[in-house]
């Protein structure tokens, strides 16, 4: 069974779910007015950015996820748990297209991302990922020094106007500055692997993209970096869209705002509020996963 | 052994643990003597060849024993005293005795071979126009990127017309075709006209200067400040400041300056001596600025002074008592003349530029080509399909092409190259192409390997942030794969500069007086010259200045492989 809610002056999870609903009824306005200094984006969190709808995905001729129908709120925590090997993940790259790397994936049914399937003929994966960042289960930072890892999003797009303060406000942003801001010009592959996944979040979020994704981010990292990125995830949430995937159900429960809970065969079995899932999940299924009776 | 019985070495401890049966270790054992066997056995042998040549090659017995025991005294023993003393006492100051004593060695070779390109192959004001070119090249190619930063098919235009026009100019234009009706053969009409030429290269332009400055001048900015500046990173790196470039830059430039000066009053060509000092005291200075600031391994510095004072010290004794040294086949004379009927004066000068200059020739060929192919197979090919079929069994064959024997590739060489294209019987660049086409495979091969090592977690990473295949390739693939491909590429050189057959396929010259001067002349190269003389009636070409041309084979060879050691090792200490 995983490990307790430390006990680190966080509050417990249902009273931050209940703050994070409070703040979802009444926040619009109070989040539009946090982030206005993006003028050009207009996000109204909770309203559905990522919707999919029947996604079937078969690797040759293995079916990896079954009818898929899901909505993705806009600046909330969505999180996916389920055992391995239940299509959690697969989901996750279907959102970027990053199955499209894989000779043998085909992906059916209609994924919305801001209105257009992104399984349309016109659609540019590379342009697709610009908008969605990913970041991977293992930390997998560039043999590349501090700096160049967190400028790389904004070197291969062209964003290279005043690139200093994008790095330095991705790096604040994901809490690895003052750590780092001195050592710039080392390898990223010198930072501990806690920092490691931290720059790789920084990368991400450089370019400023809408979405997060997270494939298991914290799984390679200690409980102390786990934390850390655990609060970093949730500082986020009031800029991002955060898709999260995790093995670690209290994980799910301590950030998350939604969880969508995959069992084997690749079925979204349930979908929803996470203290409702957590508390009372319809399927019986879910509860003996979620109370650890199997995964 | 069969029968598997227990083995009286085992110790008697391990028995004291009750009820445990003790396990046969018998085969085991044997396997590691037969195996330790063989190795010895694979060493032994190319020891005692390698012992028989260097003997013929240097002959030490042919000096008075007294010779001997002056420099055993006066060199040997004290070196290796203070090299066994850095190496035991104080563990930086073996590398530090190491590297000052090996980096002006290698620093005096590679200056020695541009020396030689610039004695053989191109003027120092050819050098400097090509260099003003290149310059003038990169300079457009950043304009247009400031300029135009979104550009990027236009920019891959200026890419490879920048440089071409830089150096070439727009030539002069000529067309005279007439054109006519396949089947009748009446006559259209015909074009023909012809333009001057519009734009003249930088390297004309300058060498058409009325007057032109110093070789050794040109040198100084050409080659000494930009080695310097290139370096100076260092020292500003290890000092944490900006300061130590300018300072790199600026005592590189001086001592090259004074030396210039000085140089030939005792004899020695300024511009010599500017490529020399650029390419020995300069990384020998930063090395030492490094020493004496981390104040690591000061003792090694010993060893490098013990090895001159003791050489001098020993020639001094030698020529004052009046013992005779040795009188080697290798030596200075043989590797600056040229063959010639009588074993004494034989050289092999020309056999070793024709050799440098063929592996010019490889390196552009077949290092693009290869890598390309590599990229190409890992990265974009498909991997399913009948087009992924197909792919395999390229990959299949280019692994047979690399053990297709080298006669064959000569055979090719005959045909495609001096038949075909008509490149000229036996020229350098036709011996590259050649050879070029021989190494192909592994250089394909090794760059394969390479770029499969790059882990995939770096590419999903980069595709991730929204790159493109080509900005993946170019940015996060090519630069982690570099080390290794270049690794296997050096080594496939040193493959390349042994190899005899083509170069008697394609005609290469069997002995030429000459040095080639360009790539469009005949040549002759080491291992070609080698089996010459191993032909020769004179006893004396075969047992003393055949040796002689092998063990300076052997030695490039072995600075090539200590090469790629080298970044290797460096690279696998970055990652």
């Amino acid at each position: 069974m995983a490990r307790n809610v430390p006990d680190d002056g966080k509050p417990s999870r249902n009273e931050r779910i209940d703050a994070a609903e409070a703040s979802g009824e009444t926040g619009g306005l109070i989040e539009t007015s946090v982030t206005t200094e993006d003028s050009d984006e207009h996000s109204t969190p909770g309203r559905t950015i990522i919707e999919s709808r029947g996604v079937d995905v078969f690797y040759d001729d293995v079916q990896a996820l079954r009818g898929v129908d899901m909505e993705i709120p806009e600046n909330r925590v969505t999180a996916m748990i389920g055992p391995s090997g239940c299509g959690k993940s697969t989901f996750l790259r279907t959102i970027n297209r990053m199955n499209d790397l894989v000779d043998s994936a085909r992906v059916e049914g209609e994924l919305r991302f801001g209105g257009t399937n992104v399984y349309d003929e016109g659609v540019d994966p590379v342009a697709l990922r610009r908008r969605i960042g990913m970041v991977f289960q293992s930390p997998n930072p560039f043999p590349k020094s501090i700096y160049d890892n967190a400028a790389y999003g904004l070197k291969v797009q062209d964003k290279t106007d005043d690139i200093d303060d994008r790095v330095e406000r991705a790096l604040r942003d994901a809490a690895l500055w003052d750590e780092v801001q001195d050592r710039l010009d080392e390898s990223g592959l010198e930072l501990s692997g806690g920092q490691q996944q931290r720059l790789c979040i920084a990368r991400a979020i450089a370019v400023d993209p809408d979405v997060l994704l997270m494939d298991e981010p914290a799984s390679a990292l200690d409980p102390v970096a786990t934390s850390k990125v655990e609060d970093l995830i949730a500082d986020l949430a009031e800029e991002y869209t955060v898709v999260i995937v995790t093995h670690n159900m209290q994980q799910a429960a301590r950030i998350s705002d939604k969880t969508a809970v995959f069992l084997t065969g690749g079925e979204l079995v349930e979908f929803g509020d996470t203290n409702e899932i957590f508390e009372n999940p319809e399927h019986d299924r879910v509860e003996d996963y979620i109370t650890g009776k199997f995964g | 052994m069969a029968g598997g019985t227990a083995e009286p070495a085992e110790p008697p401890e391990s028995a004291g643990m009750t009820g445990t049966e003790e396990v046969s270790r018998l085969r085991g054992t044997l396997f590691e003597a037969v195996t330790l066997g063989a190795t010895v056995f694979g060493l032994l042998m190319v020891g005692v060849l390698l012992l028989y040549v260097v003997n013929d090659a240097v002959r030490p017995l042919s000096a008075d024993p007294g010779w001997h025991l002056v420099f055993f005294l006066t060199l040997v023993v004290p070196s290796l005293s203070v090299a066994a003393y850095c190496y035991t006492r104080e563990g930086p100051a073996g590398e530090v005795a190491y590297a000052t004593f090996g980096l002006p060695v290698v620093g005096l070779l590679v200056g020695a071979g541009i020396v030689v390109v610039f004695l053989e192959v191109v003027s120092v004001a050819d050098w400097f126009g090509l260099a003003l070119a290149l310059v003038a090249a990169a300079g457009a190619i950043e304009l247009h990127r400031r300029l135009r930063p979104y550009a990027a098919l236009e920019r891959l235009a200026v890419l490879i017309v920048a440089p071409l026009v830089a150096i070439f100019g727009v030539p002069a234009l000529s067309v005279d075709r007439t054109l006519a009706t396949p089947l009748t053969g009446t006559e259209l009409f015909t074009l023909s006209f012809s333009t001057p030429k519009l734009l003249p290269g930088v390297p004309e332009l300058f060498t058409s200067l009325p007057v032109l400055p110093l070789d050794w001048l040109l040198l100084v900015v050409s080659l000494t400040l930009p080695v310097a500046f290139a370096f100076g990173r260092i020292v500003s790196r290890r000092r944490e400041d900006d300061r130590g470039r300018l300072e790199t830059v600026a005592a590189a430039g001086a001592v090259a300056l004074v030396g210039a000066l000085v140089a030939p009053t005792v004899g020695i060509d300024a511009a010599h001596w500017v490529v020399l000092a650029t390419t020995t005291l300069l990384p020998l200075g930063v090395y030492l600025e490094g020493v004496v600031r981390e104040r690591a391994g000061l003792a090694g510095l010993w060893f490098p002074v013990v090895v001159v004072a003791g050489t001098l010290v020993g020639a001094l004794v030698v020529e004052t008592v009046g013992f005779a040294g040795p009188d080697p086949w290798l030596d200075w004379g043989f590797l600056t003349s040229a063959t010639s009927r009588s074993p004494a004066d034989a050289g092999i000068y020309p056999a070793l530029v024709g050799s440098i200059l063929m592996l010019v020739v490889i390196v552009v060929s077949a290092f693009p080509v290869g890598v390309g192919a590599a990229i190409y197979l890992e990265e974009y090919a498909p991997n399913s399909g009948p087009l992924g079929t197909f792919v395999t069994l390229v990959e299949i064959n280019i692994g047979n092409l690399a053990g297709v024997p080298s006669v064959v590739y000569g055979l090719l060489g005959l045909a495609i190259f001096v038949r075909t294209f008509d490149l000229g019987n036996g020229t350098v660049i036709v011996g590259g192409f050649t050879v070029g086409l021989l190494i192909l495979p592994i250089v394909i091969i090794s760059a394969q390997e390479a770029i499969r090592a790059v882990p995939d977690s770096l590419r999903q990473a980069s595709y991730g942030m929204g790159a493109t295949q080509w900005q993946t390739i170019r940015n996060v693939v090519l630069p982690r794969a570099l080390p290794g491909t270049l690794t296997g590429t050096i080594l496939a050189l040193g493959r390349a500069i042994g190899e005899t057959a083509p170069l008697l396929m394609i005609g290469a010259a069997a002995s030429v007086r000459t040095p080639p001067n360009g790539f469009f002349s005949r040549f002759s190269a080491m291992p070609r010259q080698i089996y010459s003389w191993s032909s020769e009636i004179q006893p004396e070409f075969r047992y003393g200045v055949l040796a002689a041309g092998v063990v300076t084979l052997l030695v490039v060879l072995l600075m090539m492989n200590g090469t790629a050691i080298l970044i290797r090792n460096k690279y696998q200490r970055e990652s």
